[in-house]
């Protein structure tokens, strides 16, 4: 179904629908509705995905409490056009790509959001009339929309200007092209040159561009180690502030895992970056970020079993499949009670306590308590804060690059497992400290390193995922059946599913080798050695 | 894409009714969906208030490339184009016969649409043709509307027999009671004991004043009277059809 370019004009509040209809009813048979009322629903992801791909996401739904017909209507527009791709009845706001039922359009979304839920960005009541155009028989020739908008939060002075909307039927150009000209010469409204949505955005302040992970500020190459460190622990901390609602909310478990990555990163930064803090607050920091990573974890493991669910139980033979339904409602009642757990420490004073030390410290553009402490010793643990950031990083890379070539280089096929995690772990610390000071390598060819690395990380990661699972579902098999949710056949399909997850592990152990071998070759350490050369 | 051609040697039981809602049913949910008027006498077109007209007509259609987008025209709902009749299609039959391969002739023209849309409805004329046969090849799932008489069911013996005779699959008919009328004695006992020899659908169409009055709103029944009994029995059976192709 091929989608049709509406034309859009600017309208001002001394335009009425009467001047429209004066103007077209000389040429065209007409019929005007009355006004309806709206609400619509922009939808989009926390870190914008419709958006950055020029699709425009809503949700519309009569705002007549006493309409009969109160089912919404989802539709997908491409921005820049104001094409309808999609337009379907939806009885609520849809979460996740799965809550569309059309298959094309459910695989569309499901490429663009991933794992990540759509969620209101505003909402904008639309007053609108229509005027239809139709022929002798009554049939629908074009259709035009004059729409006013108030978007509830803002003045009554600061809303977007209403428009015109003229929106074609497909076989019938001429009528449509008559009437765009019928309103460009008459009426000479402008063409609206914005999409809705970018004019909404506007008003309510917000910003498609607002949430980065990693993105940051540029370092620049005179910072001494603490100017670098604040504004890198400065943007962590906003990270994990702007994630905290959605994860307490639980609108997807990106924010949950992003919250955790930020996390993860200020304390690499407080374990990697020595002498900047004073020890004693370097400790509490470190105890207290240590423990906001323990108090995260229970609930990230459940997210992660509940997203793998659906392949887990593909991967078992057809007749146990049905049996892991138990597994899985076990997984969600134990989530809640993880998450509300969870809830409780980020409303614990615990973790206002850390909030607030830690927006403290943050506030000082110079190492403060350098200088108001007199004692040699104080000095001494600070020492780092003042040096040339470039120095002190670069020495710290490098130094955990011999690391792990002394930790991988010791693992044979024979060796523990635990000399796996013990290198994952340094090749985290690396691959933070590599993307954090960015700015102070020579040239680009750090990339080249990237891409071993990053599929090294990929196979320890996985490999420790596997291990800790394959652990974690035989407590979860004896806790089952403790709380009576197991029979034997649920026992059975758990095995099973212990049985492959062994087979995947034992098949990222054997690739280890050859990753590792990618991953140290030496063209890459020398140019490794060159990008790091001060 | 799934086609989904309406169909019975039979004229006046239901075809065009049953095209004209399933098709607004689908596309209501979303579904882009396609009406094709074959029927020259253009009753599809009219209910949705479309000139039954064609540019250059049926030989246009088979002779121009991409002649069938040139011709789609949009109804009044949203996701429901319709490609409508033409007084031309009365000489379909001999045109078709004209250009090669001339029984997949309307598959192939519907091909290139086959991005465009999740369904296309082929509304097609009663009688037994190359026309039929085009659709008969085309079609995922034929839906045969059959009144329970006796006489009904050796109709139904006819296309399955004109199925096996072009080596077209017969198991994509579907057929379902169409204008039954429970006071019938007979009509009952057929609707209890259907043939078994073809996929007999468990939705009735029942016969229905709502139906006939599509002539007077020139609207899909669902439109006018969305919670009438015919509404609701074109709501189940699309169900059955929908899970039928899969
Ligand atoms: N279930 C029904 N109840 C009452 N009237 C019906 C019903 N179905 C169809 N009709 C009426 O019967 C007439 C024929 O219906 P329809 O046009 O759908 O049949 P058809 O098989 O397409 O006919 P044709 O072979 O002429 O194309 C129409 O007037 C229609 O309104
Ligand atoms: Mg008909």
């Amino acid at each position: 179904m091929k989608s049709l370019h509406s034309a859009q004009f600017i309208v001002s509040q001394s335009i009425d629908s009467d001047a429209i209809f004066t103007l077209l009813q000389h040429e065209f048979s007409l019929y005007e509705t009355g006004h309806t009322r709206l609400k619509c629903h922009y939808l989009d992801t926390f870190d914008w995905r419709m958006y950055r791909k020029n699709y425009v996401c809503s949700w519309y739904q009569t705002a007549n409490k006493r309409a009969k017909n109160r089912e919404g209507i989802f539709f997908i527009h491409e921005k820049e056009t104001g094409n309808s791709i999609c337009e379907l009845p939806l009885s609520r706001v849809p979460g996740f790509s799965k809550d569309i039922n059309h298959q094309a359009y459910r695989r569309m979304l499901d490429n663009i959001l991933g794992i990540r839920a759509l969620m209101t960005v505003a909402v904008l009541t639309v007053r609108r009339r229509q005027l239809i155009i139709l022929d002798e028989e009554h049939k629908t020739l074009a259709l035009l929309q004059l729409e006013q908008y108030t978007i509830d939060e803002s003045a009554d002075d600061d809303q977007p200007a209403g428009r015109l909307i003229v929106c074609p039927v497909r076989g019938y150009p001429k009528v449509f092209k008559r009437v765009v000209q019928l309103v460009t010469e008459q009426l000479k409204l402008p063409h609206s040159r914005e999409a809705l949505l970018d004019e909404v955005l506007a008003v309510t302040g917000k910003r498609p561009d607002t949430y980065k992970l990693t993105g940051f500020q540029e370092l620049e190459s005179s910072f001494s180690t603490w100017e670098a460190v604040r504004i890198l622990l400065q943007h962590l901390f906003s990270v994990m502030q702007a994630n905290e609602p959605g994860l307490r909310e639980a609108i997807d478990t990106e924010f949950l895992h992003d919250y955790r990555v930020a996390v993860r990163r200020i304390r690499s930064i407080l374990g990697q970056i020595k002498h900047v803090f004073p020890d004693k607050l370097l400790a509490y920091f470190k105890r207290e970020f240590f423990w906001l990573g323990t108090v995260t974890t229970p609930t990230r493991d459940l997210d992660m079993y509940l997203l793998k669910f659906d392949g887990y139980i593909q991967a078992l033979p057809d007749d146990l499949q049905q049996h892991l339904e138990m597994f899985r409602l076990f997984l969600q009642r134990h989530w809640k009670i993880e998450h509300a757990r969870l809830c409780r420490a980020l409303d614990s004073k615990r973790y206002q306590k850390l909030a607030s030390e830690w927006q403290k410290i943050l506030a000082n553009a110079d190492m403060p308590l350098q200088s108001e402490m007199s004692t040699g010793s104080q000095a001494q643990e600070t020492c780092n804060a003042a040096e040339p950031v470039r120095i002190v990083a670069r020495q710290r890379i490098w130094k955990l690059y011999k690391r792990i070539l002394k930790e991988g280089g010791s693992i044979t096929p024979q060796s523990h497992d635990e000399g796996l995690h013990e290198l994952r772990k340094s090749c985290k610390k690396f691959r933070y400290l590599i993307e954090f000071f960015q700015d102070y390598y020579v040239g680009k060819s750090i990339k080249q390193l990237l891409k071993p690395l990053k599929q090294l990380q990929d196979n320890l990661g996985d490999f420790q995922d596997l291990c800790v699972q394959i652990e974690q579902l035989n407590g979860f098999a004896e806790q089952m059946q403790q709380e009576g949710l197991a029979d034997t056949k649920t026992i059975m399909a758990m095995g099973v599913l212990v049985e492959n997850l062994n087979k995947r592990k034992k098949a990222l152990r054997a690739e280890f080798g050859r990753q590792f071998e990618s991953f140290i070759q030496p063209e890459k350490k020398a140019v490794f050695v060159e990008a790091l050369r001060v | 894409m799934k086609i989904v051609a309406c169909y019975n040697v039979k004229g006046g039981i239901g075809k065009t009714a049953a095209a004209v809602n399933l098709a607004f049913l689908a596309a209501h949910e979303g579904a882009r969906t396609l009406v094709w008027d074959l029927d020259p006498q253009g009753a599809a077109s009219f209910y949705f208030r479309i000139k039954p007209k064609v540019k250059k007509g049926s030989k246009g259609l088979l002779t121009g490339k991409k002649a069938l987008e040139e011709v789609v025209k949009g109804t009044d709902y949203p996701n429901l184009d319709l490609i409508p009749a033409d007084f031309s299609y009365r000489n379909l039959d001999l045109q078709l016969d004209e250009v090669k391969k001339s029984n997949t002739r309307i598959q192939k023209l519907l091909k290139p649409l086959a991005s465009e849309y999740d369904f296309i409805f082929l509304d097609c004329p009663p009688s037994i043709s190359l026309v039929s046969e085009n659709t008969l090849i085309a079609a995922d799932a034929v839906v045969v509307p059959t009144i329970p008489t006796t006489l009904s069911l050796r109709t139904l013996d006819q296309i399955i027999e004109f199925c096996n005779k072009l080596n077209i699959d017969h198991t994509k008919i579907s057929t379902f009671f169409s204008m039954t009328d429970s006071r019938k004695k007979l009509h009952k006992q057929i609707v209890e004991n259907p043939p078994q020899h073809v996929r007999v659908l468990g939705t009735s169409i029942p016969y229905a004043s709502d139906v006939e009055r599509m002539g007077i709103y020139r609207q899909p029944v669902p439109v006018f009277a969305g919670n009438s009994r015919a509404a609701k029995a074109y709501r189940t059976l699309w169900e059955e059809i929908k899970s039928v192709l899969g």
